[in-house]
């Protein structure tokens, strides 16, 4: 499907595969010699395995390759050479076990995982980037879907408590003011009650505790009898019935890779979100909500411009 | 796969370019298995999107009215005419009609109907619903039977209750004041994996209005308490199960208004007092087959017990057996006579037919030989009425812009009265709807739908009605909407058999303890429905910016084959020879000025023009509301309201209600104190004459404590 679309526009095909040899042969120059790139994960899944094949399409003169947890000697055995990518959260415990070892990508997890596993510190060996959405990023979507709303309703729980500061942080310049609420017990929906009473909008943050799928329906239902949007936490929320959520998926991941492979892992940042971004909307929640609809990548680029000119 | 000389890598980039479609078996995106919860079955209209008007009363403004009573609460709805027959009997009807029987709305407790089952009306005052417990209150304003059923002739009033899943803790509430206001809320919400629950238990006291006409103190006080139970399971993913109980017991005065027929009979009862009972229990069965398709089942079963026992005192001869013969035959000829029965004691009965006079004069005779005396007796004048109804409701999303809703419902009408029916009489109705909602476009928004209904005492009939909406953006529109309505008359009016059986004659009426009152009338039993032909022009719009929803409509309404003959035991002659017309225009504004502030109006102008002028009285010309609510932080609340109709049943109504509270933490719980006063403007009755109130002002205090 992808080919057969350039195959249909042969000469705009021929010119971008002419840019693309060119900018590929420049890449090829300045590059590190090929790599070895070697992918974790306690399980090889279909989508795991449809992973590694676009990431070995994507650097053909590197060596790409999955090896199963198990079969995997300790970390600090591996050759520092080697880039290691971890597909989960128990290759990341594996991980962990050896201070030594080559330099790791950490993919698909959460601040809150990480947070979790890691407490305040961070292994200087690792490179974590986040999937959950960036807190800021959802704040700026809430400021281009609502330009009404201002006061933005947080539930949290023990787990999520840590983002309440750099999310008041990331609030403050947009003019937002933060409700935040914390919300131990799911079976007590008082706490929801309380603070969709003094907000314009939800917005849900990535903490499994709080949106999973047993409290989807009493957030749903609550916050839209009160005719308030959730934003966030995920696309899956938005199938469900939320307003919209940004989010990154596999493209976005593969090209974020490619760059950080074509750099010396020396230059790794220690932590990072993904700067390539999509935004999901549900369109009949907010047609709904009497919200103008929203073409998601009109919003997404939008978005995206505001993030390179801040 | 590979295309000319294109490395596989570059053209992955491209393909990453040019295909940002979200894959199914994305690494990255979410796996987690969650119910699409919002679906095109259960979202909602906007208020642009409604075919018709609309008027939500939420529950910061249910709160901020400080009201005790919903039909007080429906002061805020624009062309809502709301009065009171006496202080425990609200009158509340939509532009007009008759002001002591208001019998043309539906009015809903989470889809349960609760107009009486044989005589139409609403005892406000015994739903057996606590305001605490009510979430918001969902007027429609205009005939709506295709989605609401019968009796949806003017309007409906949806009262909505909290989700049990909303109303977890414990809330205990207590208020008192003035005119000795009493009344005390308690509720404990609880949820489990897969369900919740709410119990709550409430009272109602008050004294009602103090003096009637004469200055003299009003019997209108009441005394109330209910239980209400609400449960919600989760069966799965696709099925929801939610039932509710609910009762109520208690007191409502009612003067002694028996005024004897016959000459220098003294002796009186002091009260007509009722004891007023409500029962309802209903179950909803919710199945969500697919996003785009659902359906429930509700099934209600609901019982009203009205005991109204009380002495009255009239001549012996009212008994007579040969007078309920002669009224048999002419009741103005015995009314005459019974009224003026002195001046015949001489000269013998009035002229008449042959067996007119003759029985006259044996009454005449009955009389001059003692039956002149008092005699006092029991009259029962209680009903009991059960309705059990049974709903099937479809939701159909046949694609992103088409949606059809139908249904079928099966109802069962039950009413018992000695005095009224004669014994017990039944009816069942059936009932087929459907309406389809279009989206032909972005802008053009089409909604028309069908009733048919078929009930065994009256008969069958088909409703229609069509609606257009052009959205001028999605929070913008103008509408024009045609519907017409029906309201089949109820069991009272159709097939009223009214005999007074007293009983505990002291002293014995012709030997007997117990007599039947020679009084004695029937409904006509071949009335047909009223019909309703409503035309509504109307501009709904929200402007986001300024957080200011506003609506306009104009409207004109015409009521046919309608029965207007006020309900009473002497010759009552229900006929569907009347008819009513009503136009105007109606306006509400709902302004969030800022975060702090809210300011309301509405305003509603009818012109009301009838052909028997008993309909004509609850129609105040210039009616509306203002109000202005306030946070002023640190938990401090206010909110003024000012209500006014120019004359409702002939006079004015002006009231200021003025409700301050202020919110503690303590510690995990919330204490909210409040304090309501209300302000009359005005020097006049309240609807009715005998309903004075000493002050013009009322203050009542309350304090509410949640954990």
């Amino acid at each position: 499907m992808r080919y057969g679309r350039s195959r249909k526009t042969p000469t705009l095909s021929h010119w971008l595969a002419g840019l693309c040899l060119f900018v590929g042969a420049w890449l090829h120059g300045v590059a590190v010699q090929a790599a070895d790139i070697l992918l974790t994960g306690a399980e090889e899944s279909p989508g795991v395995q449809a992973f590694v094949q676009a990431l070995s399409e994507l650097r053909p003169t590197d060596t790409v390759r999955f090896q199963p947890l198990a079969s995997l000697p300790a970390p600090g055995k591996l050759p520092t050479s080697l880039r290691l990518i971890l597909l989960d959260l128990p290759s990341l415990d594996w991980r962990l076990q050896d201070a030594q070892g080559p330099a790791t990508l950490v993919l698909r997890i959460s601040r809150l995982q990480a947070r979790q596993r890691l407490g305040t510190s961070q292994p200087a060996h690792l490179s974590l980037l986040w999937s959950d959405p960036p807190l800021s990023r959802q704040l700026q979507l809430i400021r281009h879907m609502l330009p009404q709303a201002r006061r933005v309703g947080v539930l949290f729980g023990e787990h999520s408590e840590f983002l309440l500061q750099e999310l008041n942080l990331a609030a403050r310049p947009l003019d937002l003011q933060i409700v935040s609420q914390r919300w131990d017990n799911i079976h007590d929906s008082r706490p929801l009650q309380a603070v969709l009473k003094n907000s314009d909008v939800l917005l849900g943050l990535d903490d499994p505790d709080l949106y999973n799928p047993k409290t989807a329906k009493n957030l749903l239902l609550s916050s839209y009898s009160r005719q308030i949007a959730l934003v966030g936490p995920n696309v899956a929320f938005v199938r469900a019935g939320s307003l919209a959520s940004t989010y990154s998926d596999q493209n976005d991941w593969l090209r974020l890779l490619d760059q950080l492979l074509d750099q010396s892992p020396a230059s790794w940042p220690r932590a990072l979100y993904p700067a390539r971004f999509k935004v999901s909307s549900n369109a009949q929640v907010a047609r709904s909500l009497g919200i103008e609809p929203a073409d998601d990548v009109s919003v997404a680029t939008t978005l995206i411009e505001g993030e390179r000119r801040p | 796969m590979f295309v000319g000389s294109l490395p596989p890598r570059s053209s992955l980039l491209l393909a990453l370019l040019v295909c940002p479609a979200v894959q199914a078996d994305d690494l990255f995106l979410d796996s987690e298995a969650l119910p699409q919860v919002l679906t095109a079955t259960r979202l909602k209209q906007t208020p642009a999107q409604v075919p018709g008007s609309m008027t939500v009363l939420d529950t910061e403004l249910i709160n901020a009215s400080g009201a005790r009573d919903i039909s007080e609460l429906l002061r805020l709805v624009p062309g809502m005419m709301v009065g009171n027959i006496s202080g425990n009997q609200a009158a509340v009807n939509y532009h007009g009609t008759n002001a002591s029987t208001a019998r043309r709305m539906q009015v809903l407790i989470d889809g349960r109907s609760v107009y009486r089952a044989g005589l139409a009306t609403v005892d406000w005052s015994d739903i057996p619903v606590a305001m605490e417990d009510i979430e918001r209150v969902e007027v429609f304003r205009g005939p709506n039977t295709v989605s609401y059923g019968a009796n949806a002739l003017m309007a409906v009033v949806n009262i909505i209750t909290r989700h049990p899943a909303d109303s977890h803790g414990t809330r205990l509430k207590y208020t008192r004041g003035q005119r000795g206001i009493n009344d005390f809320y308690a509720s404990q919400g609880t949820g489990w994996n897969g369900g919740d629950l709410r119990l709550s238990l409430s009272g109602q006291e008050d004294d009602g209005f103090d003096s009637d006409r004469n200055g003299a103190d009003y019997r209108d006080s009441r005394r109330l308490n209910r239980l209400s139970l609400a449960v919600s399971h989760t069966l799965n993913d696709e099925q929801s199960l939610d039932w509710q109980i609910n009762a109520k017991d208690g007191t409502n005065q009612r003067p002694y208004t028996y005024q004897p027929v016959f000459s220098g009979i003294t002796a009186a009862g002091n009260n007509s007092d009722v004891v007023a009972k409500d029962y309802a229990g209903s179950m909803r069965w919710n199945l969500d087959l697919n996003p785009q398709h659902s359906l429930y089942i509700q099934g209600s079963a609901q019982h009203w017990d009205r005991q109204q026992t009380w002495r009255a005192c009239d001549a012996e001869v009212s008994f007579s057996p040969e007078l309920a013969q002669l009224w048999q035959l002419n009741p103005n000829y015995t009314e005459r006579l019974a009224r003026n029965i002195t001046r015949f004691t001489g000269p013998g009965a009035a002229p008449g037919t042959p067996q007119e006079m003759a029985l006259a004069n044996q009454v005449l005779e009955q009389w001059r030989n003692g039956a002149s005396r008092t005699v006092c007796g029991d009259i029962d004048q209680s009903a009991r009425e059960s309705r059990y109804d049974l709903e099937l409701q479809d939701t159909l999303s046949l694609s992103d812009s088409l949606r059809l809703v139908s249904g079928l419902n099966y109802r069962y009408d039950r009413a018992n009265s000695e005095t009224y029916f004669n014994g017990t009489l039944d009816d069942t109705t059936w009932r087929a709807f459907g309406q389809l909602e279009w989206r032909a476009s972005e802008h053009w928004l089409l909604q028309g739908g069908a009733m048919f209904e078929d009930t065994r005492l009256i008969g069958s009939s088909l409703t229609p009605r069509f609606a257009v909406n052009y959205l001028i953006n999605p929070r913008h529109s103008v509408r024009a909407v045609y519907s017409e309505a029906i309201r089949s008359p109820d069991m009272f009016e159709n097939n009223v058999n009214w005999s007074y059986q007293v009983s505990h004659l002291r002293p014995s009426a012709y030997g007997q303890s117990s007599a039947r009152y020679f009084v004695k009338t029937r409904g006509p039993g071949d009335l047909d429905q009223e019909h309703i032909r409503s035309r509504e022009l109307g501009y709904n719009g929200y402007f986001a910016e300024l957080g200011l929803a506003l609506d306009v409509k104009v409207f004109h309404d015409e009521i046919t084959g309608m029965i207007s003959e006020p309900l009473r035991n002497n010759q009552y002659i229900a006929s569907n020879a009347n008819s009513s017309r009503f136009r105007g225009t109606e306006t509400q504004l709902d302004w969030r000025v800022s975060r702090a502030d809210r300011l309301r109006f509405t305003y509603a102008f009818v012109d009301a023009e009838a052909s028997n002028p008993l309909d004509q009285q609850f129609s105040a010309r210039n009616s509306g509301s203002a109000g202005w609510l306030r946070d002023w932080g640190h938990g401090w609340n206010s909110a003024l309201f000012y209500y006014g109709d120019n004359a409702l049943n002939g006079y004015r109504f002006e009231r200021v209600d003025t409700r301050i509270a202020k919110r503690i933490a303590l510690g995990k719980a919330q204490l909210q104190l409040a304090g309501v006063l209300q302000q009359r403007l005005d020097h006049e009755p309240s609807t009715f004459i005998d309903n004075n109130y000493d002050e013009r002002r009322v203050m009542y205090v309350s304090a509410e404590l949640e954990f």
